[in-house]
């Protein structure tokens, strides 16, 4: 869902960006005084400058309001299932590889030696969460499963030449 | 004859460094082409080539940007301040030797790490490659930056030399209203004195995390933390990757603005501008830790604002700056011209999925996915590289006889068309979650794979076509400069 809003807001941006181009390639054919021009088109960008200020305020509120660094589910008072995970060329152990529908999962990610990502895909494989596991350093990553399935892992940090096998699964039950 | 000689060896260098650039480019988009085939399915490709070769596509692509730009930045100040020819040559001679060890280490011994040589993989590579390959790579890199280094340390006293401060650089007295906006700087040295003040800083973290990977690839038992490693890296990396556009695009207002007969002036909102992306440069870079939450939130919450915010000064004023010096201008079309308007295009269109992607909760979904190469491959390819043929077909111009033909002009719809092949590609599979970085794909993965690497033909043999021209203006250029003199034209 996320990735499809993404793709379209990226595309509907950057054919906004290609129209306006054109548009004014195909007017470049047409000369006409250069004073005009600027002393018009500034106070344009004045409007243009202030209304992507605005945007850019307004979409930063409205995106930053839920990080995924914070767990939902510990201001509702429920505990979530704490799963330590640790990556190495190339697998993961996984504390725990078996949930329920609806459990509510805190990964805890680290590294056993180079940096590697835990990358959480269903069944449709789409990344659905993720995280990067780092030496000596502990990332966590919260999920709530919703559906039941088995959910894909993969590393999604370049981590020599076994990367892209470094694969595990999650089970998610009814 | 003397001062002829002088201006004509200057500007063998930059003609040098170009013709090294394009062709390396070419052979990155071979690469390249190479590992869209391998993920699409089409060939079987081990994934230690496959991994080989993505190191050096990203090290080539980076360095062979850099070396352009910095070419045409120098070519432009040149006209302003007064550089070290000295230096300018160590740089490549620098680059050049730095260069034949990345490649030795890379294809002789197999070193593998990526460009990114993210700590500690350079010393823990599971048996794939030895101490001399990661050695070679690392070393090579550190001389090429040391290189580019010391060419920043001398563009910046040139500055400080002719203006009195790097901030008299950016114009800092006008926009304080202590100079008037008639004697500001012109916009070529603007923008070297941001890419000094950025670079200097980048090409210090880079070699800081350099040296660190060295010491651990010689004595594993000597660690340093991965976290601070991890930031210098991508501090190094996305200042030094973003500062190429910066230098290529004096071009973009030395060029349109001779070709559209109008100023591109230096006036507050330009210099203001300049200023904020010479800090937003700077700072970041924390959009490619959004995937670490040991990082302090504020940094990460700072990473996508800045992020956004880094988008402004290119969207408000130098892109709007291009469109509006061309508007009812009466240009006449060249091929340096359109390579520069289409620039911008591309600098402005890669510039929104990076700005998507900066979102936290966007990356959460799609950091590491081929969305990012989606981004950078529509920035650099069609921003970067298009500025430095831009600037190419320029040279040509003005130093010899030589004309393009319809050839040029089909070669520059095809770049257009097929690196928006290559770049949506990139973008597709990351919109369907595909990962970068991987030596294979799932068969739901391989059709953008596909399409991508049948654009990227198409790219190469379009620049392939630029670079003819090239070289046709290089056995021109030979052969009349002694007589004529034109390279001196260039020069002024």
């Amino acid at each position: 869902m996320i990735q499809f809003i993404a793709w379209v807001v990226s595309l509907f941006c950057m054919l906004a960006i290609a129209f306006v181009f054109v548009f004014v390639a195909l007017k470049s054919g047409q000369r006409e005084n250069y004073e005009p021009i600027v002393k018009k088109w500034y106070k344009v960008r004045k409007v243009y400058g202030i209304s992507l200020v605005v945007l850019i305020a307004i979409v930063s509120v409205y995106t930053l309001r839920n990080l995924p660094y914070n767990q939902p589910v510990y201001g509702k008072g429920i505990e979530p299932i704490v799963v330590g995970v640790e990556a190495f060329q190339f697998g993961f152990d996984i504390s725990q590889r078996e949930f329920n529908v609806g459990d509510s999962v805190e990964f805890d990610v680290t590294t056993a030696d180079v940096t590697h990502g835990f990358g959480i895909y269903d069944e449709d494989m789409n990344l659905i969460a993720q995280t990067q596991a780092m030496p000596e350093y502990t990332n966590t990553v919260y999920i709530t499963f919703t559906k039941p399935g088995t959910y894909q892992i993969l590393c999604l940090e370049y981590c020599g030449l076994a990367h892209h096998i470094m694969v595990d699964q999650l089970v998610v039950k009814e | 004859m003397g001062a002829n000689t002088v201006l004509k060896t200057r500007n063998n260098q930059v003609v040098l460094q170009l013709i090294i650039s394009g062709v390396v480019i070419v052979a990155m988009i071979v690469f390249g082409v190479i590992m869209l085939l391998a993920q699409g399915g089409v060939i079987e490709l081990s994934a230690a080539a496959f991994y080989q070769m993505l190191t050096i596509h990203g090290t080539g692509m980076i360095g062979a940007a850099a070396l352009a730009g910095s070419a045409v930045m120098w070519y432009f100040l040149d006209h302003y301040v007064n550089l070290s020819k000295k230096i300018f040559n160590t740089n490549l001679i620098c680059f050049l030797i730095g260069v034949v060890m990345v490649i030795i280490g890379v294809f002789s011994f197999e070193y593998a790490s990526g460009w990114t040589f993210l700590y500690p993989l350079p010393a823990l590579s599971a048996g794939a490659w030895g101490t001399v390959g990661a050695l070679l790579y690392l070393g090579g890199m550190l001389l090429i930056g040391v290189g580019f280094l010391l060419l920043f340390i001398d563009t910046g006293r040139a500055i400080i030399q002719k203006y009195g401060s790097l901030g008299k650089g950016l114009g800092w007295d006008v926009i304080a209203g202590k100079k008037s906006e008639l004697d500001a700087p012109p916009a070529a040295v603007v923008a070297s004195t941001m890419v000094t003040i950025v670079n200097i800083s980048a090409l210090t973290a880079g070699a800081t995390v350099l040296v660190m990977n060295i010491i651990n690839v010689v004595n594993p038992a000597i660690t340093f933390d991965p976290l601070l490693a991890k930031n210098l890296t991508y501090a190094f990396g996305h200042i030094f990757a973003n500062s190429t556009i910066y230098m290529a695009v004096v071009a973009v207002y030395e060029i349109l603005s001779r070709a559209t007969n109008r100023p591109w002036k230096s006036n507050k909102p330009f210099l203001i501008a300049w200023t904020s992306s010479t800090i937003l440069t700077m700072i970041v870079y924390p959009h490619h830790l959004l995937m670490d939450s040991v990082m302090p939130k504020w940094i990460l919450v700072m990473g996508q604002v800045l992020s956004y915010a880094n988008g402004l000064p290119v969207l408000i004023i130098t892109a709007y700056g291009a469109l509006m010096i061309v508007y009812k201008s009466g240009i006449k079309w060249e091929m340096p011209s359109a390579l520069m308007f289409l620039s911008m295009f591309g600098w402005t269109s890669g510039a929104i999925p990076a700005i998507v992607d900066a979102t936290i909760v966007v990356n959460h979904v799609m950091h590491n996915t081929k969305w990012v190469p989606g981004h950078f491959h529509l920035y650099m390819g069609l921003g970067v590289v298009a500025m430095v043929f831009g600037f190419m077909y320029y040279l040509a111009k003005n130093d010899s006889s030589i004309q393009t033909n319809g050839m040029d002009r089909f070669a520059f719809v095809v770049y257009l068309l097929s690196m928006l092949g290559v770049s949506g590609s990139f973008l597709v599979s990351g919109a369907i979650s595909t990962p970068r970085r991987f030596a294979t794909h799932i068969p739901e993965w391989m059709g953008p794979a596909q399409f991508g690497a049948y654009s990227g033909i198409l790219v190469a043999l379009a620049l392939s076509i630029f670079i003819i021209h090239f070289v046709r203006y290089l056995v021109v250029r030979r052969k009349a400069l002694p007589t004529t003199g034109r390279a001196q034209q260039g020069m002024i």
